[in-house]
């Protein structure tokens, strides 16, 4: 498997690496970390005439903490480094939580966190050699008009399969983007456009260059679950971040939930909010939360898993992740 | 420079080699270099048998390109030896690995040792559940993995004691 | 005594810990596999295969891909037309399919080009017309199939089926106060060697061939080689180089070899081949799907009555190993337990998928896992300890079982205690809190096939041993290392009985040219068989040796020993000589001591007459008890195996790293097999072809091994040794389901356990026995 011929672009600068990517269009791609697009490459899924590496550009590597400033990570920082930083650990454990256990330490060293947000969707119909996939006659992501999932239909299920999505989605993250027409900041939950085909809304000259999470989410307690089969390396066959903020009285003050691998996109639980603010912990009141999380899951066959049981995982993994969250919160009175 | 020509620091050497920019690093090192101690088990990064270290950072090198790693200091397995005492020596984690059967086909333990030197340069006594962490992405289908831990512990032992070698306690549960 | 070797060598060579012998160039990074090799000129070779699972080939036109700049050859089926198999009875496969295709990635033609990406670039201009055919892909219909049988002298698609009586089962069941009938199925999993299989064939300009490769049977593909490429053997050189491990994978001849010996060939240039993994899994020759339908009973004291075993297997495209596979299947339901009434039905299918093979356990493993779950669940019918239902049925060794497997060591009893023993079985049993439990099995393994796979009556295998007039001893072997350490074992044998350090012996192995025949490493058969002949060819030596040193130092042979590098009285440490003393004065005129090692089963252990008599047959059997421990989370299914406690009766650990290494890599195996590994098809599409799909036990959640080496010195193993590589598998596999139902009292009848499986067990039962459940175990 070698993937097709293609240039390499090292900018030095944001600017640079923009510039690259107006004037080439649609035959760049950006490249980070290179563990998700390499194997990628190599399968045929792309063939791009030019890689701009963003790692090149050293302004986009780093981590800030403050008080008042709350996190920013570079984008082109490696989810290792990320996990070195101890802020991290102390006032955002449910990204803590989530980066740790994202594939294996190799692949954590090479990932950036701006490449796991920009996965590309997983399927396992999609993700195979082009050998395989000329065998089957492609799919209607690549090279086919069928959808092997859900035969007849036009929408791509493929699945958004990150780990660190969900948990900035819970800690309400925005994202900085540059391109040709400047700089914007949008909150990560408008990147995501659910769509298996088309998964992010980031246009072809514009570059993910941070992450931010802001000051008031600082010190909320929160844990992410991750349902696979092996205890490294794999992808997720679903995910639960819950982030929570408790008062001295362990009353919810605020709290977000979002899942991963059960859409084609990271998704809030859109009900996590409203149901928890003002309430104390009770099992009905995490049981009503986790059937919310079941009616924002909406997996198909497009892993090893049957969608029945990743659906039952997110169910009782919210359950749990609440219930973990609630207990681990300095203020938690249960 | 020529447009293909690409220059790398490897085991403390500048070499250049003439290949496209799609090399992969693993490629560079294995074709263009020589070095055909990092191997090639899979094809989708999921093995580890290509790990090499990246100014100390143990990194896959079949998700790496060449031509991205030209700032980058190299270290291949054939690198480790002689860093700790004298050029023909075997590193303390490469002598593990012969001292406690750590290596069966051998085939995997390339990565496995890059992953070993990066763990005990960061943690030179770390307990086994950060070796068994630290080695999780790099599969081996001949030991179970038992003697590998063994073979990081004899490391581990020798990197801190640099002293003539004690027998290493044998692995047990903590009920045996 | 001035000796330029002489420093003090251990003791005693065998049963002390040997580092393997090429560990230092291992982790130097300085061993060499084939895909390490290049040579100048060397083309790569890449392989075109089938999309179709089952489809005539109409035509292949080559022309735009040899138009291609850096194409040096295309060959396809018309270039290689002999058909070649493992088995004498199977030669069903030709390299490149020449009538029809036979499964999504079956072979069909191959490109040697400069580059690789060229090589890949070729692939895509060559083309192939295809007439899709009706493709069978499940075995239980795959059987009954009328038409569009996928070999046409395979009637309804059936390989072999063999079916075997032994006592009298009816009876048996009669005399049984707890019967068991149950379905069990196994999923389809792959030996998933790190290294993929890589070959490079060299075409000499005098029209020869010299071909490296990743294999585990170099004699087998000289004999194939010579066969499809129609050359003789003495023109055709096998050199196997460092193999990164097989576990039967390679101890077929794979497609890729011959398709690089046709290649180079044809380019009269040097071709290389390596697999991608997806190929590796193409080639495949792993263990099959297996359903096993078994009924067994007990009496109320636990003495096993009878079993009836229905077994198919679901053997993909070509016969391969398939006969063989069937039958260890249904032979090795005895040699471990003490069972007079035996019935055995066994199948072999033909579907259109990646043909099965040998792998770790060939055979044994499914099987053993239905029985060993059904043993546990009668025990608790019975309500009997498991343990002791298994002691209740020990064979008397030595004897022979009713299916004519003689066994002449017996550690199996010893293996129960030292593991009930050293895992607290017995508080443990039934006493651990909800969501935990142990579980107990056995298995046992055959120490080689005491019948070859070509019959005859020719040695197993050869050694020659060397010792030159300065004491330097070689020995050449065509043994082959694929990891185990086989090489290390041999040049302790050697050394143990000439008394000589090992640093002294040096081994020339698995080169076709240079070694004599030794018939590959399979069926855990080297130690036994190949440490036998190294054990005669040293011994010839020695007597040579000390009846030399005898006559010179005017004592008799039989006063002198051979220890320390020094040929000494045993009476007068002084009256001495050393050994390269002695070996010149052996030498005498001659250019060297030369002598000849071989081993061949003894007719005795060859096995009974029946049809299909011949598998399960072994010189001796390894034996292993396995205790698991495991905990169940109630609400995933989620089953994590905290701790295995292995014993392995080895007859004789000879290097004892070694054989735990071997243990404990068995158990990893069986564990993987157990809990996470299966290759997953769809209409005969192999959906998850990667490491990252297919998933190996990573380092995280394997479970803690602790392997236990038990010796029970068998008569006739080399030191009393016998097999260590594979019997411990497939003991596993029936102890982590038990340990299961000791945890949350379900039985989980399908590999693997996964925790969808385990959660809708669960769930069934709290519907079946609403809350009474999940502690029926308890």
């Amino acid at each position: 498997m070698i993937a097709a011929p293609f240039r390499v672009a090292r900018p030095r600068s944001i600017e640079g690496a923009v510039r690259l990517l107006s004037d080439h269009g649609p035959q760049a791609m950006l490249i980070a970390g290179g563990t998700d697009l390499l194997p990628n490459l190599q399968m045929r899924l792309f063939s791009p005439g030019l890689l701009v590496d963003l790692k090149s550009v050293r302004q986009l590597s780093g981590v800030e903490y403050s008080r008042e400033g709350g996190l920013r990570v570079g984008s082109t920082t490696t989810l290792s480094r990320l996990l070195e930083f101890p802020a991290i650990h102390s006032e955002f454990p449910v990204l803590a939580a989530a980066v740790r256990v994202v594939a294996g330490p190799l692949q954590r060293n090479m990932g950036t966190l701006g490449g796991n947000l920009c996965l590309e969707t997983r399927c396992r119909w999609y993700n195979q050699s082009h050998f395989w996939r000329t065998a089957l006659g492609g799919c209607l992501k690549k090279d086919g008009n069928i959808c092997h999932v859900a035969p007849g239909g036009k929408f791509c299920w493929a699945a958004w399969s990150g780990d660190a999505a969900p948990a900035l989605l819970a800690l309400d993250a925005e994202i900085e983007i540059v391109g040709a027409r400047g700089a914007r900041r949008i909150p990560l939950r408008e990147f995501y456009k659910n769509d298996g085909m088309d998964r992010i809304a980031l246009a072809r000259d514009e570059i993910l260059t941070a992450i931010h999470v802001p000051p008031r989410m600082a010190g909320w307690t929160g844990t992410y679950r991750k349902l696979r089969v092996r205890d490294s390396i794999d992808y997720p066959l679903a995910g639960v971040a819950v982030a929570l903020q408790l008062d001295a009285h362990g009353i919810c003050r605020d709290a977000r939930a979002a899942l991963s691998a059960v859409n084609p996109a990271p998704r809030l639980v859109p009900e996590a909010n409203e149901s928890l603010a003002g309430e104390r912990f009770s099992i009905e009141l995490v049981e009503r939360i986790a059937h919310a999380a079941i009616r924002t899951a909406k997996p198909l066959t497009t892993s090893a898993s049957t969608p029945e049981y990743r659906r039952e995982m997110v169910k009782l993994f919210t359950r749990r992740a609440l219930e973990d969250a609630w207990r681990e919160s300095p203020n938690s009175v249960q | 420079m020529p447009e293909d020509a690409i220059r790398l620091s490897v085991n403390g050497e500048t070499r250049e080699i003439h290949a496209p920019p799609h090399r992969l690093l693993l490629d560079a090192l294995r074709e263009d270099l020589g070095l055909t101690g990092s191997k090639r088990g899979c094809d989708d990064s999921s093995c580890g048998a290509c790990a090499i270290l990246a100014d100390g950072v143990p990194i896959l090198s079949c998700a790496a390109l060449a031509v991205s790693c030209q700032d980058c200091e190299i270290t291949t397995v054939e690198g480790l030896a002689g860093t700790e005492s004298g050029p023909d020596s075997l590193d303390p984690a490469q002598q593990g690995f012969v001292e406690c059967a750590g290596a069966q086909c051998g085939f995997c333990t390339p990565g496995f040792l890059v992953s070993t030197v990066a763990l005990l340069r960061r943690n030179p006594n770390p307990s086994l559940d950060e070796i068994r962490e630290a080695l999780s992405s790099n599969l081996c289908r001949c030991t179970g993995y038992m003697q590998i831990y063994e073979s990081v512990q004899y490391a581990a032992q020798k990197y801190l004691t640099r002293a003539p070698q004690q027998p290493i306690p044998r692995i047990e549960a903590a009920d045996d | 005594m001035t000796d330029a070797h002489a420093t003090p060598p251990a003791p005693s060579v065998i049963g002390n810990p040997a580092v393997i012998l090429d560990a230092r160039a291992k982790v130097a990074g300085r061993g060499s596999y084939t895909d390490d090799l290049s040579v100048p000129g060397m083309l790569i070779g890449r392989i075109l295969h089938s999309p179709h699972a089952h489809a005539r080939i109409l035509s292949i036109d080559a022309s735009r891909a040899l138009a291609l700049p850096g194409v040096a050859a295309v060959a396809s089926g018309s270039d290689a037309p002999v058909p070649y198999g493992i088995l004498p009875i199977g030669h069903d496969e030709c390299v490149f399919a020449v009538d029809k295709a036979r499964y999504i990635g079956d072979n069909v033609a191959a490109v040697a080009a400069s580059s690789a990406e060229i090589a890949e670039r070729a692939l895509d201009l060559l083309r192939v017309e295809y007439e899709p055919l009706p493709a069978w892909f499940d075995p239980e219909q795959s059987m009954c199939a009328e038409s569009h049988w996928i070999h046409q002298d395979r009637p309804r698609n059936i390989e072999k089926e063999y079916h075997h009586v032994f006592g009298d089962p009816e009876a048996g069941f009669g005399r049984a106060d707890f019967l068991a009938s149950e379905r069990y199925f196994a999923g389809e999993v792959n030996h998933a060697a790190m290294e993929p299989h890589a070959t490079l064939a060299i075409w000499d300009p005098d029209e020869r061939l010299i071909v490296y490769s990743s294999t585990q049977v170099p004699y087998y593909l000289h004999r194939t080689l010579s066969e499809v490429c129609d050359m003789p053997m003495s023109r055709i050189r096998v050199i196997k180089p460092l193999v990164g491990s097989g576990f039967g994978g390679k101890s077929e001849v794979n497609p890729l070899e011959v398709a690089a010996a046709v290649l180079a060939r044809k380019a009269k240039k040097p071709v290389k081949i390596v697999y991608t993994r997806e190929e590796v899994f193409y080639a495949h020759r792993g263990r099959p799907r297996t359903i096993v339908d078994l009924k067994a009973g007990i009496t109320r004291e636990g003495k096993l009555s009878a079993v009836v075993a229905r077994v198919v297997q679901d053997g993909g495209a070509y016969c391969g190993f398939g006969p063989v596979t069937v039958l260890y299947s249904g032979a090795l339901l005895g040699a471990i337990y003490d069972i007079p009434n035996v019935r055995f039905d066994g199948y072999r299918v033909l579907t259109n998928k990646p043909a099965c093979g040998a792998m770790r356990g060939h055979g044994t493993v499914n099987v053993r896992f239905a029985f060993e779950a059904m043993l546990d669940r009668l025990a608790c019918d019975a309500n009997l300890d498991p343990a002791d239902v298994r002691r209740r049925n020990l064979l008397r060794a030595p004897c022979t079982t009713p299916n004519g497997l003689r066994v002449t060591s017996y550690g199996l009893p010893e293996c129960i205690e030292r593991v009930v023993e050293q895992s607290g079985w017995s508080q443990k049993r039934g006493k651990l809190p909800l969501g935990r439990g142990i579980g107990i099995a056995c298995s046992h393994y055959v120490s080689g096939a005491a019948n070859p796979i070509v019959r005859s009556k020719l040695p197993h295998t050869t050694v020659n041993l060397r010792i030159a007039r300065d004491g330097a001893v070689t020995l050449y072997s065509g043994a082959a290392d694929i990891g185990q350490g086989s090489d290390t074992m041999q040049i302790q044998i050697v050394a143990e009985v000439l008394g000589i350090r090992p640093a002294r012996i040096k081994l020339v192995a698995a080169d076709t040219e240079l070694t004599p025949m030794d018939l590959g490493s399979y069926s855990s058969r080297v130690t036994f068989m190949v440490g036998n002949a190294c054990l005669d060819a040293a011994r010839k030596a020695r007597s040579r040796i000390v009846e030399a040193a005898a006559a010179r130092l005017n004592c008799p042979a039989t006063a002198l020993k051979a220890a320390n590098e020094v040929i000494s009285s045993e009476r007068d440490a002084n009256t001495c000589l050393s050994f390269a003393e002695a070996a010149a004065l052996a030498i005498g005129s001659d250019e060297a001591l030369v002598t000849q090692g071989v081993y061949a089963p003894p007719a005795e252990a060859r096995g009974g007459d029946f049809k299909g008599a011949g598998v399960g047959p072994s010189p001796s059997y390894s034996y292993s008890t396995q205790t698991a421990e495991v905990t169940v989370d109630l609400e995933t299914g989620h089953v994590r195996v905290d701790r295995i406690v292995a014993a392995h009766d080895c007859g004789k650990a000879l290097n004892p790293p070694a054989v735990e290494g071997q243990i404990i890599g068995s158990v990893y195996m069986g564990f993987g097999q157990a809990m996470q590994e299966e290759m997953i098809w769809c209409d005969g599409r192999l959906m998850n072809p990667s490491l990252l799909e297919y998933r190996l036990p990573t380092t995280l959640e394997n479970p803690h091994i602790k392997s236990i080496i038990v010796e029970s010195l068998d008569p006739e193993g080399p030191f009393g040794a016998k097999e260590a590589g594979e019997g411990s598998l497939a003991a596993t596999i029936p102890a982590i389901a038990n340990a299961i139902y000791d945890a949350v009292g379900v039985r989980i009848n399908s590999i693997p356990f996964s925790a969808e499986k385990v959660l809708a067990a669960i769930r069934e039962k709290e519907r079946r026995v609403p809350g009474a459940a999940p502690d029926g175990a308890k």
